[in-house]
């Protein structure tokens, strides 16, 4: 221990610099981050009565963020290369160390200039918009783990592998464009029907966690043997081996899929499906033209499901017919098509189709089975309240705003701005009132205000997603914001309007599935350089809905 | 008495490059030895690996009964080593660096370090990086005789200093010498001369021989031989007559393994017309270029190795 404390008092002393900045630097990010949503500056209130101080305050903190880390790669560098491992003219090499004290003097210094400020920013931070830090000591811990085994892990043994800042600084460069280069090597052999499926990914963890033992292992072993060789090309392999493996794991995860295992089939399924053509002749542009894929969509409707549930698309599958008897079938793939629930308007559904397939299909009537893999929730907690002035907490969900300021004359309310703790909040229905006139003039008793609503949030509950801020800010967006045909005026949230927040739990996966007869894929053509694509070249007619 | 160093068969490869071949000396405890040859012979790979800086190829050093390859930790209390490209923690000043240093070495003698530093004058003030290379090496003698090893190994330690630091540095060097162990390379011969006990030659990663400093000034003499009328050189000269050569009545070369009468009625032997002989000692920067230039490995029918080895013994 005592060596431990004389290398870790060594290295303070001469990395004071380098301390002082990583510190002055968390501290300023804990100050100026929460600026977008505290105080009187806060980024809502910028173009309104509030000037422009305080959007400078944002616009750092948001520099700030990037800069955290940064600093991070700095001090790491710099106090592992104090005693650098690379060489055989270091005066330590014969000096009484001990290897494993010196590592744990590093890891000691990583501890109480790196860990420990961003922890305290972190409850600062937390503080300072209105969070209690004490309810997520875990959360916070979960989310140091996560930064240790994405950021600082690797750092650390990339810096034991190399000798000084500047050859660390180019061979995290030369990682960097590495990886993106087999990353686009890899994506041109990897057609994008080969897509992972969340929840049911586990070469991908696989491969995570293989990449983090092999970075601990390098830097154990650079400490313990000063085998730099060796340690860079077992290091160097990590990321092309992930990267290298990731469409041989993608096409392995097709085959051995636990989709099915995962979502079983219910004998009554939660939701009916059916079939709802677009209109004829629809046409868009293909933003994958060069992949060989072809995009069918499938726009679909959903009835019957429960009041209080919801039902989230994970991922779909095709299966087509043609009358000549060829058939094919997709594997399972991830899918973002909207949510089933009382009253939705549907759900469009796509899936991949590699262009020699459809070259087989093309132009003719089809028997088609779309099968979804969906996540099934129940509404756990609704939280009525008219709308506050200013910001206010939501149990369970964060803390919330009305948004004023960019786009929104009069400092009225044009949506609203949520923030939540380490990750996205559960998987939350809002729903508000909008006006059609400006909150300031008197509402005509005849508006009765617009229904307005939206989806934020996610069924999966990890304790945290590693980032540096642990306040996140809540992305969704409301319907009915905006007046169509009056050149898209906005609408407001005056204050006192009923506000909505359905939270939502999982409780279950299932399958769905329809079955579509006379169904026409789309019809592709090619000029100047763009895929235009019909989506629906002819009328589809539906002989068999909620088929399972 | 026992080796503080040893070495068998020891090798050492750079990709398709063989620094060190085939290795084997012993350095007894107490002595001098200096490792000498010329620049890039594979003095400083051999010191490497002795200090565990470098993996040996093949074969294995023993260094304070230690295995090289187990070198590490607390066996380097024991040990001091100087190497002239040595990095040392430059944003230190003298004061700091062997504050620093003290905690590691339980043995640490604080009045030696005093009287070291006087005796160096060390500024211990002033940061490594603002020091002149003479003084580093100061400040590095310093830090690594205060806690009197067993063990000293230098790399080049006088190489590119002026005399009289050289001389301060080799004064220090022998006050601790009753003491302990002084293992030094260099490609000076005349600096390690005064002072070394034992001395071995290493070309392109060879050890051409190893032995006391007096054994081997002693078995090497510069021999003139007068004869009375020009004859031919001989052939078959022995194999210790390193570069012989004639000049009219006058034959010159350096012998390799004098020994005193024996070796004067060799030659009363071989040149019977012989007018005058005369044998003269040579200094050991003679000794090395003569060995050198002969282009001879061995300088006896024996082997290095086992040179060294009866050296040792």
């Amino acid at each position: 221990m005592k060596q431990i404390l004389h290398i870790f008092a060594k290295d303070a002393r001469h990395f004071w610099a380098e301390i002082f900045l990583s510190i002055a630097i968390t501290a300023a990010f804990a100050l100026f981050y929460p600026q977008q949503w505290v105080g009187p500056d806060h980024i809502h209130g910028v173009m309104g009565n509030q000037g422009t101080v305080g959007y400078q305050f944002v616009i750092a903190g948001q520099i700030l963020l990037d800069l955290v880390p940064l600093s991070w790669w700095l001090l790491i560098t710099r106090v592992v290369q104090a005693e650098t491992l690379v060489g055989d003219r270091q005066f330590w090499l014969t000096r009484p160390y001990e290897w494993p004290k010196l590592l744990a003097a590093k890891l000691l210094f990583l501890l109480a200039f790196l860990y420990v400020p961003f922890f305290i920013a972190q409850c600062a931070l937390l503080a300072e918009t209105g969070f209690s830090p004490f309810a997520y000591i875990p959360g916070l811990l979960y989310n140091l783990l996560l930064l240790t085994v994405i950021v600082v892990l690797p750092l650390f043994a990339v810096a034991t592998v190399t000798s000084n800042f500047a050859r660390m600084t180019l061979t995290l460069l030369g990682v960097f464009l590495g990886i993106f280069a087999l990353q686009a090597s890899v994506q041109h052999f990897l057609p994008r029907h080969f897509t992972g499926i969340e929840g049911t990914s586990y070469t991908g963890q696989g491969l995570l966690i293989l990449g983090l033992c092999l970075c601990a292992a390098v830097a154990v072993m650079q400490y313990a043997l000063r085998r730099a060789v060796p340690a860079r090309a077992l290091l160097f392999g990590i990321p092309a081996l992930i990267v290298l493996c990731a469409p041989l794991s993608a096409r392995i995860e097709q085959h051995y899929s636990r989709v099915d295992a995962n979502y079983p089939a219910a004998a009554t399924p939660p939701v009916q499906l059916a079939y709802r053509p677009l209109a004829p002749g629809m046409q868009e542009w293909e933003t994958y033209p060069d992949n060989g894929d072809v995009v069918i969509h499938a726009s679909l409707e959903g009835t019957g499901v429960a009041l209080g549930t919801v039902l989230v698309p994970d991922a779909a599958k095709l299966e087509v017919t043609a009358p000549n008897g060829f058939h094919w079938a997709s594997n399972w793939q991830e899918t973002a098509a909207p949510k089933f629930y009382a009253g939705a308007e549907g759900s469009d559904v796509t899936v991949a189709m590699p262009h020699a397939i459809y070259e087989q299909l093309k132009a003719m009537p089809l028997t088609t089975r779309v099968t979804l893999a969906l996540t099934q929730a129940k509404a756990t907690s609704v939280s009525h309240l008219p709308l506050p002035r200013q910001d206010f907490s939501v149990p369970g969900f964060g803390i919330c705003a009305p948004l004023t300021g960019f786009y929104s004359p009069f400092s009225q309310a044009t949506g609203l701005i949520c923030r939540s703790v380490l990750r996205d909040p559960p998987l939350t229905y809002i729903g508000v009132v909008w006006s059609n006139a400006p909150c300031n003039l008197p509402r005509p008793e005849s508006d009765p205000g617009v229904q307005g609503a939206g989806w934020a949030g996610s069924l999966d509950r990890a304790p945290a997603d590693p980032n540096i801020s642990p306040v996140q800010q809540v992305n969704f967006n409301l319907s009915n914001g905006s007046r169509s045909g009056r050149n898209g005026e906005s609408r407001y949230l005056c204050p006192d309007s009923p506000v909505t927040f359905t939270q939502y739990e999982r409780t279950g996966r299932t399958q769905a599935s329809i079955t579509i007869h006379d169904f026409y894929l789309p019809a592709v053509t090619t000029s100047n350089g763009e895929t235009h694509v019909i989506i629906n070249p002819t009328t589809t007619t539906v002989k068999d809905p909620n088929q399972h | 008495m026992t080796d503080a160093i040893r070495t068998e068969s020891l090798s050492r490869r750079f990709g398709r490059t063989l620094a060190i071949d085939n290795l084997s000396l012993a350095v007894p405890e107490g002595a001098i030895y200096a490792l000498v040859g010329a620049n890039g012979a594979g003095k400083t790979t051999a010191i490497k690996v002795l200090m565990n800086i470098f993996r040996p190829t093949d074969g294995s050093a023993q260094v304070l009964g230690i295995d090289s390859r187990r070198l590490a930790g607390k066996a380097f209390q024991r040990i001091g080593y100087v190497s002239e490209n040595q990095e040392m923690p430059d944003w230190m000043t003298v004061g700091a660096l062997l504050d620093y240093y003290r905690p590691f070495y339980p043995q640490w003698d604080r009045t030696l370090e005093q009287q070291l530093v006087r005796q160096f004058d060390l500024p211990l003030n002033r940061k490594l990086k603002n020091l002149s290379r003479g003084m580093k090496m100061k400040a590095a003698f310093a830090s690594s005789l205060s806690y009197r090893p067993s063990l000293i190994i230098l790399d080049e330690p006088f190489s590119g200093l002026d005399p009289l630091v050289r001389d301060e540095l080799i004064e220090g060097l022998i006050e601790r010498a009753p003491e302990t162990t002084i293992f030094l390379s260099s490609h000076d011969l005349a600096e390690i001369e005064s002072f070394s006990s034992h001395v071995g030659y290493l070309e392109q990663g060879r050890l051409l021989f190893s032995e006391e400093m007096s054994v081997l000034t002693g078995r090497f003499r510069e021999v003139t031989v007068t004869l009375e009328n020009p004859v031919p050189l001989p052939e078959n000269l022995p194999s210790t007559w390193l570069q012989p050569q004639l000049t009219d009545r006058v034959i010159h070369f350096i012998h390799s393994g004098y020994q005193d009468q024996a070796s004067e009625l060799e030659l009363a032997k071989i040149f019977p017309s012989a007018r005058d002989i005369t044998f003269d000692p040579m200094p050991l920067r003679q000794i090395f270029l003569a060995v050198a230039k002969s282009g001879r490995l061995r300088t006896s029918s024996q082997p290095a190795h086992t040179s060294a080895e009866g050296t040792a013994a």
